[in-house]
């Protein structure tokens, strides 16, 4: 029988297990990325949330068989490149981070919106945000973060 | 693979359906929340035939396997369908999600269906031996059960091309803004000529199952508009005696007013 | 803005976005090298029973029963009192009391052989009336003034009842620990929690070892808000018998059902408010303030502490009798979440002046404006307002937010149509710190600073980063006292092997109390500093001398040396087809003294805010006839997500405290407690005041505005 391939991070990657296996279990034990947070498993949080062909889905949510042939990025795999630079430096600015849980997340809830849209109004960021519950900020500084990101920048989206 | 299987045609996902036991799976959203064990999966998310949305004649064709994402991006889609999907959860959900896993779940909250009896859907079945296309309203026995047969697919989801231009009324109340479960919804289109009512549909979510109660439509059709309007609150009476509401995450008092008030309101604004 | 107030980049931003942090979850690799136990616990299904015998299946090797005949030490965790077992004893008191845990390597495995566990109960009638509960942890009566006179001489008395729901803290991690025997025989205990010497103080009684056979770590904590710091400490003592038990690591992490149906959470309470006004203004308060403890007394007492000293609100009100108890019930126990108590006394006596202003025709905010107490006034427990009291002037920037004075005339006019409006506007304060003599008799609170010979600065103490950003804001302090650079200075996460007990991370008192310590220690350390040298200060706690001794047998003194003050309104839009509540508009003005960086507090003021307008209106939580909580998932029980409530304003007013660091006074709690009210009044507004709809209760939801407006059509 043939393993589950996928490319994870830019890598090409063979799953031997069980393809109703969930992602996010499989993320964090097998692959060790551990940035992707178990916050519900019941796709009601998005503390899980990882892009799959450049799409944000909670991992939570799919099963290791649906992934043949895909490619999945999380923060591990994102944090190394100019836009997740931007991103941060703007989170930054507004200390936008305050427990952390839903950072990893919520920072791939604000590429995927900036990937689809490079400048969204403040209503599309917090549409495209809404799925990623965050009980520390009332969510201000983070839609804010996210506008000036795509402030500064422009171009990268 | 273990535990699963990965046809690319749904000819082949058809001959495994029919050969085993397996759990559909399309998007994800709802089969992975209570995680059924011990059955394969048949992943259906790679079939190109079913991720596409087409039109022909008729129809729009909405492949089982479109998420809902895919059809607020597209142009074939209609205005009422998008703005019921667009409610649905929020983007990692929508961009999972799909029209098949929504009508196959046999929920009686789901948006889209909801949206889909307004439209007159229809759906398209197939299994080895063949296809059946049925109305909706035939597909959706009750909460929770279908009349999808053990060896059949969702195929697609048939839009009425002769509904997509019709106004529409469309309203879901949820917990919050987001992620949120319709706990009352309600959608309808109608059309009109010279003031007068030709046809109509009104459904809603709160009942516990998706209903069309096609002897109170007909009743209105050939009035005139002015009548319907003024007389607005006597009309969504007659729905309302129809139907019974549901308790769960809300009372059945509460679903049963705030139906009443939409009725009303969407057929005062006709 | 002082330098102080200038924003920096938080201490733990990087390894937080790029995802490197590691929580308690995501250890896999232990000191010891030894693999890590999953272990889960059972719960009781049932809200009260005795406990007959309990089967355990048997186990393959490396898969490990616990229950309380493992405990080593004794079987009462140590909170204020002790009253909550490790595991159960002889009953079960709460559907959810641990019975016991298996552990084992493999996860799926421990949750087989757990469902394979079988206990016989012996159902008992469990108690579930807040009303009418006669069992009681806690009684507490105060006042002063002459109540009966009061009322006897009173143009008009007012007698309303006021209810609040539970709210859960839903930090976005659930809760989590681990244990770790190391080699020379002490329990390493670690995970998602608060206050490590609370754990240390519990495990080291469960372990029986005395408090150096322990040591307590906090991992990167995802978020607590008052929810980590109790439970931790049961959950600590659970890891570590079995941990012992196992000779390896243990850890238990909550899924998201366990931790919403069996944690603890905000008090449901009952308020009842008897009020006098004579002469258009109030003169007497007489409040009796039910608590919902649940089945162990856990926090109960010192929440209630802080919720019945704020009953009379922030007015001068010269008669007051208060009386509090927290009522036993066989449900979950419920702890501390921000505000401590304070939010459901501060509702209601918030909503009973807005009646009595309705009442007596009056605009309530005037109403209100006419009580509010000054600097030197009595406080409820006979201490003093010993500052000044900013709220008219916070009502005035608020009022240029929002332009709440003109619109609450505006929409108390008699309203038709579908869509009404309404806005609601309140006061509250928080007491900072400790409630009475806490401080000083109980936490004695030492911090250190460390300078190592390369010239870096530890910050040696024991409050947790909870996100709220002691870490950057500790080192910030200690920088500018030692005028270095940020950079040299830090705040690892603390280990009570290695640091002092600088007392919780609770009540708002980290910044206030903990903060002005390590000033205080950095100018001792300037002072002696040398080049080169290693070199450690200490500082211990002082109470203020200005405060007039608290005495909790009696109430009496000054519960708080000082107070954050903050005001609210809130603006609705109800759509009275479908019962939905838009927020057009919230504002706040806080007072927190001065902001020790600027954007770590606004962050504060918005997210507690928030959680705030969650707690009145979307976040349901109740139990039913059998004591079960049902809204155990995120489906059921909502909080508040980016969409619903864009219009979010915090604006800052500074009241400097000469005794705490630069003037700043206690922030976290503050932002939740006033805009409970607010909403609710909005809401009153909006349905056409009090004469049509009285409102009472909190959360108030789609539903019961609905249910509300049927009430009108009977």
């Amino acid at each position: 029988m043939n393993g589950i391939t996928f490319t994870l991070n830019g890598k090409t990657t063979c799953y031997d297990g069980s393809a109703t296996d969930r992602l996010l279990d499989v993320l964090r034990d097998t692959y060790d990325m551990k940035s992707v947070k178990c916050g519900c498993k019941e796709g009601e949080c998005g503390a899980c949330a990882v892009l799959i062909d450049g799409v944000l889905v909670n991992s939570c949510c799919v099963a290791m068989g649906a992934l043949d042939g895909h490619e999945i990025v999380t923060v591990e795999g994102y944090r190394g490149t100019a836009r997740f630079e931007v991103l941060s430096e703007a989170f930054a600015e507004l200390s936008a981070v305050q427990c952390g849980f839903c950072i990893p997340g919520m920072l791939l809830a604000a590429e995927s919106v900036l990937s689809k849209n490079p400048h969204p109004t403040e209503k599309q960021v917090r549409e495209g945000l809404s799925g990623n519950i965050c009980r520390c900020t009332g969510y201000n500084a983070i839609v804010n973060a996210v506008l000036n990101a795509a402030k500064e920048g422009d171009g990268l989206w | 693979m273990v535990n699963g299987y990965k046809p690319t045609s749904l000819q082949e996902a058809l001959t495994i359906r029919a050969r085993e036991q397996v759990i559909p799976y399309a998007g994800g959203t709802d089969v992975m929340v209570k995680k059924p064990e011990g059955v394969p999966f048949l992943f259906l998310n790679d079939i190109d035939e079913i991720k596409k949305i087409t039109e022909d004649g008729e129809y729009i064709r909405i492949g089982a396997a479109v998420t809902f994402t895919q059809a607020l991006d597209s142009d074939l889609v209609p205005p009422l369908m998008k703005e019921a999907v667009s409610r649905i959860a929020a983007p990692a959900i929508r961009n999972a999600g799909t029209f098949g896993g929504n009508l196959g779940n046999g929920s009686d909250k789901a948006d889209s269906v909801l949206a889909g009896f307004a439209l007159d859907a229809r759906v398209r079945l197939v299994s080895e031996k063949g296809e059946r296309i049925i109305p909706f309203d035939d597909f959706c026995v009750r909460r929770g059960v279908t009349n999808l047969g053990d060896n059949e697919l969702i195929a697609e989801i048939l839009l009425p091309k002769a509904t997509f231009d019709l106004p529409y009324y469309y309203k879901k109340i949820g917990g919050r803004n987001a992620l949120a479960i319709s706990r009352v919804a309600i959608a309808g289109t109608y059309k009109a000529e010279d003031g007068v009512l030709k046809g109509i549909s009104v459904t809603v979510i709160g009942e516990g199952a998706f209903n069309r109660y096609r002897d109170v439509e007909a009743e209105l059709i050939g009035k005139s508009l002015d009548e319907i309007r003024a007389n607005a609150d006597e009309y969504a009476k007659k729905f309302i005696g129809k139907m019974t509401f549901t308790r769960g995450r809300v009372s059945a008092e509460y679903r049963q007013t705030v139906v009443t008030n939409l009725i009303t309101d969407y057929l005062a604004t006709l | 803005m002082k330098d102080i107030c200038q924003s920096v980049k938080k201490k733990d931003h990087d390894p937080k976005i790029e995802g490197r942090s590691v929580y308690v979850d995501d250890y896999n690799v232990t000191a010891s090298g030894k693999p890590i136990l999953c272990g889960r616990l059972l719960h009781s299904p049932y809200a009260k029973a005795r406990v007959l015998s309990v089967s355990v299946p048997e186990l393959p090797e490396g898969y490990f029963w616990v229950d309380r005949s493992d405990i080593p030490g004794d079987n009462n965790v140590n909170i204020v009192l002790d009253d909550t077992p490790v595991f159960c004893r002889e009953t079960v008191e709460y559907i959810g009391e641990p019975v016991g845990m298996l552990a084992g390597p493999d996860e799926k495995t421990v949750e087989e052989l757990l469902g394979q566990v079988r206990v016989d109960y012996e159902e008992l009638e469990p108690m579930l009336d807040l009303r009418n509960g006669t069992e009681t942890f806690f009684n507490y009566e105060f006042g002063h003034g002459d109540i009966h006179r009061a009322f006897a001489e009173a143009d008009k008395v007012y007698e309303e009842e006021f209810f609040t729901g539970y709210q859960d803290q839903t930090y976005l991690e659930p809760q989590g620990m681990m244990a770790e025997p190391e080699a020379d025989g002490r329990m390493f205990v670690h995970g998602s929690l608060q206050c490590p010497y609370y754990v240390h103080g519990a495990v080291a009684r469960a372990m029986g070892t005395g408090p150096d056979g322990v040591h307590i770590l906090q991992d990167v904590t995802g978020g607590g808000f008052g929810g980590k710091e109790d439970f931790p400490s049961i959950l600590g003592c659970q890891v570590a018998v079995a941990a012992k038990k196992a000779g390896q690591p243990v850890r238990c992490v909550y899924n998201r059902r366990e931790d919403l149906e069996f944690t603890p959470k905000r008090h449901p309470a009952l308020s009842i408010y008897k009020v006098a006004v004579k002469d258009g203004r109030v003169t007497a308060v007489d409040a009796a303030i039910r608590f919902d403890a649940g089945a162990y007394s856990t926090l109960s007492a010192v929440v209630l502490q802080r919720g019945i000293i704020a009953a009379p609100g922030v007015y001068d009100i010269p008669n007051v009798h208060v009386t509090g108890k927290a009522v036993k019930t066989n449900t979950v126990p419920c702890g501390a979440y921000r505000g401590f108590g304070a939010p459901q006394t501060f509702f209601a006596m918030e909503m009973m002046m807005d009646h009595i202003a309705q009442d007596l025709g009056e605009d309530s905010i005037e109403f209100k404006q006419r009580h509010f107490a000054k600097q030197g006034d009595m406080t409820s427990t006979q201490g003093r307002y010993h500052f000044p009291v900013p709220i008219p002037a916070m009502l005035s920037e608020l009022d240029e937010m929002s332009d709440v004075i003109r619109k609450h005339k505006e929409y108390a006019k008699p309203q038709s149509g579908r869509y009404r409006r309404g806005i609601g506007f309140s006061a509250i304060f928080h007491g900072a710190g400790f409630t009475g003599s806490g401080e000083r008799d109980m936490i004695k609170a030492t911090a250190k600073l460390r300078k190592y010979a390369d010239g870096t600065v530890e910050v040696l103490a024991s409050n947790g980063d909870i996100g709220q950003g002691v870490r950057t804001t500790f080192p910030k302090i200690v920088a500018h006292e030692l005028n270095i650079p940020l950079e040299r200075v830090y705040y690892n996460h603390p280990d009570t092997a290695r640091v002092p007990d600088s007392g919780p991370t609770v009540a708002s008192r980290s910044l206030m109390i903990v903060g002005e310590l390590l000033r205080r220690a950095a100018i001792k350390l300037r002072d002696i500093w040398q080049e080169g040298k290693e070199q450690e200060v200490e500082e211990h706690y002082k109470e203020p001398d200005f405060m007039i001794p608290f005495y909790l047998d009696r109430f009496e003194g000054d519960a708080y040396p000082t107070y954050a003050w903050a005001v609210s309104a809130v603006e609705v839009e109800v759509d009275t087809y479908t019962g939905l509540v838009k927020i057009p508009g919230a504002y706040g003005v806080f007072d927190v003294g001065t902001p020790v960086d600027y954007n770590i507090v606004v962050g504060q003021m918005e997210g507690g805010f928030l959680q705030g307008l969650g707690y009145a209106s979307i976040e349901k939580m109740s139990y039913d006839g059998k004591g079960r909580i049902r809204n155990n998932s995120f489906t059921d029980y909502l909080v508040p997500t980016s969409m619903d409530v864009p219009n979010l304003v915090a604006k800052m007013h500074v009241e400097e405290y000469p005794d705490g660091p630069y003037g700043a006074k206690g922030a976290g709690e503050l932002p939740l407690v006033a805009p409970p009210a607010a909403y609710l009044e909005a809401v009153e507004q909006a349905l056409g005041g009090m004469h049509k709809h009285r409102l009472h209760t909190i959360p108030f939801s789609t539903e019961d505005v609905i249910l509300e407006l049927n009430k009108e059509a009977l």
